[in-house]
């Protein structure tokens, strides 16, 4: 019988590389006679050997018999499930990282390990999860691992819709490792507020996503007139596409140019006037720009549209301790606070709500609560993101 | 649509051969055959032969089957992994199939034909950084002669440089796979993205810019083909029906800077008002400006290139060139040295190098550059 086609301008490669492994599998399985334990420790030591010399499909060939007859040995699930990783084998990996995860007392990298093989393998709920717990652990692993499962943590992050905390880490990403093809385009799907993967997008909407990741990475790296060139093109061709003057509205935002953002808001709500994004940051603008009781309606709006959107009731707990509303200000910041425990202006506004009402004793606890969570981030984020927090007040005065 | 023909062509090129090789089981690993394992070599033996036979009379869906249970019991079964992601591939199951060629390739990595199928499939299911690094290995490789799955190999590796930002090496590869006989007709939307510098798939272009990109991919396969007249046509038809895209101005001033100068130089200048961040529209116009003897007005450019791309290996080029010309020998081949690291396959740059090490007398410097021109400019120099 012949060799199927791939094999026959290099069928004595393969072969070579066959015998090997079979005299490998006939040997283990021919020699009955050696106790266990003596046949792990000897498979133990060929699949280390194996692994050690990049002799890579061998080396998973003996750890995974070497964890056929000891499933409790960790260190094998570890360095089999690495191996497989290496070799995009991720339905395969994932399972070993399983075992790794649930037989050892720290498993640090492997949770991140884990959930990228679950991003691989679709099962984003899980991944999402494992990315959490490895961020609860403090984010352990090589500079690499942590650029890698930052980056699709991130993608997931978007694609649950929590947009401002996905491009939190992109940021990070942007300033520590700078420009790549990948990274513009995850910053473009957050920044239009797109729920998708960069999988799993409409193709007619690359362009788009493109120039909207153009404009956020040199907003994050601080190149505004890159930023501004990227910004134009994008309303040039896309000036009527959902979110589009939202995220402009946003990076005039960032620079402080208030007037711009407005109007940018406004042209937003004109084309989605159920945008409660838009109405949340058109009133924080109102709010600064002295115009409370314009701001107070429209982010009473967005509260109705959307009562557990956390900036929502912030923007309306600000607008009305700005009216002297103090009594109500404070039942919305409350709202916020619950929401989102970990977002210092909330505090903040609390503390000055709290002050007003004259409960004193409360507005201390929230003063320290904000100097506390002062910088830090509001995810479990991997520790280099801590520079990109997006918003951050002055200190209580 | 066209790229789908070509896969389908290269695939019944690949199933026709692979239905009239019979093929062995010796790709599984065998265990020694007592009881049950026994019978469960011999229940694997029947399935693959009828695996087999389903397949050859072209019975898919029940050779699917009968594959998936055959990996089931021997999970290393090379000609199972391989056909059963050939099916799988065509019936356009691509994620499968991937995962399939995934552990193909794991045991036998050195086989072209599975990284080509395996950065096919991730093609299909969008993990182009995946895909490209596949497609480039399975280029590396080789496919055996197999001149229709090459061909589908370059044409989505050029696709996915483009899409990468990889301009130049997209462009370059597209012009080879026409002299090398591929038809042109294929190519004209990925050339014109690429000479656009739009970092899309064909299959990504906005509706309201596929004139465009027919246009320029048309206007630089007519340059390619020195049609200069039709060329002209085309840019300045292009440039007349989208005076503000970016990268129109450029793509015409590229064309007219080796006919008319003066007015690639204004063109060029048109797309640094559209596009103020072009770094290739500055080294072009530098480069105009070094030829005119004007270095003076070329510094700034390339500067300006090298502040927006420091790590630009044609800037650092450019660069030194400008500063040979204006006699600053010490600082250009210190540029050009830079630019070398970077692109050591450039032979543009061991030129240049050439040239400053003879001018400063450093003759074994300049014999050595000579010599790896020689041998870059050799067929087997793989560049």
């Amino acid at each position: 019988m012949g060799w199927p086609f791939w094999a026959a301008p290099f069928i004595f490669i393969p072969m070579v590389m066959v015998f090997p492994l079979l005299a490998l599998f006939l040997t283990a399985n021919s020699s009955p006679q050696h106790p266990p334990q003596k046949r792990f420790d000897e498979i133990a030591k060929q699949a280390e050997v194996a692994r050690i010399a990049d002799r890579v499909d061998e080396a998973i060939v003996l750890y995974s018999e070497g964890l056929r007859l000891r499933p409790s040995w960790s260190d094998g699930w570890w360095l089999l499930g690495s191996l497989l990783y290496d070799q995009d084998r991720f339905p395969e990996a994932k399972e070993a990282f399983k075992r790794f995860v649930a037989t050892t007392p720290k498993p640090g990298p492997a949770y991140a390990f884990l959930a990228l093989c679950e991003y691989e393998t679709r099962e984003y709920d899980k991944s999402l999860q494992h990315f959490q717990a490895w961020g609860r652990k403090g984010s352990s692993g090589t500079g690499e691992l942590i650029d890698v499962a930052g980056f699709h943590w991130a993608l997931l992050l978007t694609q649950e819709g929590r947009f401002p905390e996905a491009l939190y880490l992109l940021a990070a990403k942007a300033q520590k490792v700078g420009r790549s093809p990948a990274l513009v385009e995850a910053m473009g799907l957050a920044s239009l507020r797109m729920t998708n993967l960069p999988e799993d997008y409409p193709s007619e909407k690359r362009e788009l996503v493109w120039l909207a990741g153009e404009a956020a990475f040199y907003s994050a790296v601080g190149q505004h007139d890159r930023e501004e060139e990227c910004a134009a093109k994008l309303l040039m061709h896309y000036s009527q596409e959902p979110n589009v003057h939202y995220f402009r509205g946003t990076l005039f935002g960032f620079q402080k140019e208030r007037a711009e953002a407005a109007r940018e808001y406004q042209e937003e709500l004109k084309l989605s006037p159920q945008h409660v994004p838009a109405m949340v940051e058109l009133a924080l603008v109102q709010i600064d720009d002295f115009k409370p009781a314009e701001a107070a309606p429209l982010a009473g709006r967005a509260v109705a549209l959307d009562p557990k959107n956390y900036r929502a009731h912030y923007a309306l707990g600000r607008a009305l301790f700005e009216t002297d509303r103090f009594q109500e200000s404070s039942d919305h910041l409350e709202t916020a606070k619950q929401l989102a425990p970990g977002s210092a202006p909330i505090r903040f506004a609390l503390a000055k709500a709290y002050k007003a009402l004259g409960r004193s004793k409360e507005a201390e606890r929230e003063s320290s609560a904000f100097l506390s969570l002062r910088g830090k981030e509001e995810i479990s984020a991997p520790p280099q993101g801590k520079n990109a927090l997006p918003e951050q007040p002055g200190p209580p005065k | 649509m066209i790229v789908s023909s070509i896969i389908v062509l290269s695939l019944s090129s690949v199933l026709s051969q692979v239905q009239t090789a019979a093929a062995p089981h010796s790709g599984a690993p065998k265990r020694v055959e007592t009881g049950s394992a026994a019978s469960t070599a011999s229940s694997f033996e029947q399935l693959s032969k009828n695996a087999d036979k389903a397949r050859t009379e072209n019975r898919d869906e029940e050779a699917i089957p009968l594959y998936e249970r055959g990996l089931h019991l021997q999970p290393r079964w090379k000609e199972g992994l391989w056909y059963l992601s050939t099916i799988l591939y065509e019936k356009e199951r691509y994620a499968n199939a991937r995962d399939l060629l995934r552990r193909f390739v794991s045991q036998d990595p050195d086989v072209g034909p599975g990284w080509a199928l395996l950065g096919m499939s991730e093609f299909q299911t969008r993990e182009y950084t995946r895909s490209l690094e596949h497609l480039r290995h399975a280029m590396a490789l080789g496919m055996g002669g197999r001149k229709e799955m090459t061909q589908s190999v370059f044409y989505f590796v050029a696709v996915l440089l483009t899409r990468f930002e990889q301009y130049s090496d997209s462009t370059s590869m597209m012009l080879a796979m026409i002299k090398s006989g591929q038809q042109s007709d294929l190519l004209v939307e990925p050339l014109g993205l690429a000479a656009l510098r739009m970092p899309l798939l064909p299959a990504e272009i906005p509706a309201d810019r596929h004139e465009l990109v027919r246009m320029a991919g048309k206007g630089a396969l007519a340059l390619e083909a020195q049609r200069q007249e039709e060329a002209q046509n085309l840019f300045s038809g292009m440039v007349a029906a989208y005076p503000n895209e970016p990268g129109v101005h450029f793509l015409y001033g590229a064309f007219l800077l080796d006919v008319r100068p003066e007015d690639g130089v204004a063109e060029m200048r048109r797309e640094l008002q559209v596009s103020p961040f072009h770094v290739p529209a500055r080294l072009r116009l530098a480069e105009e400006y070094v030829k005119e003897e004007r270095p003076d007005e070329a510094l700034p450019l390339v500067q300006e290139a090298i502040k927006l791309e420091p790590g630009h290996a044609p800037a650092r080029m450019m660069l030194g060139e400008v500063l040979v010309a204006k006699g600053d020998l010490a600082g250009g081949i210190r540029e050009l040295e830079t630019a070398e690291k970077s692109a050591p396959q450039t032979v543009r740059i061991h030129w240049d190098l050439l040239r400053a090490y003879a001018a400063s007398g450093r003759g074994k410097d300049a014999t050595r550059e000579k010599e790896e021109i020689e041998r870059l400019n050799r067929p087997d120099a793989g560049h």
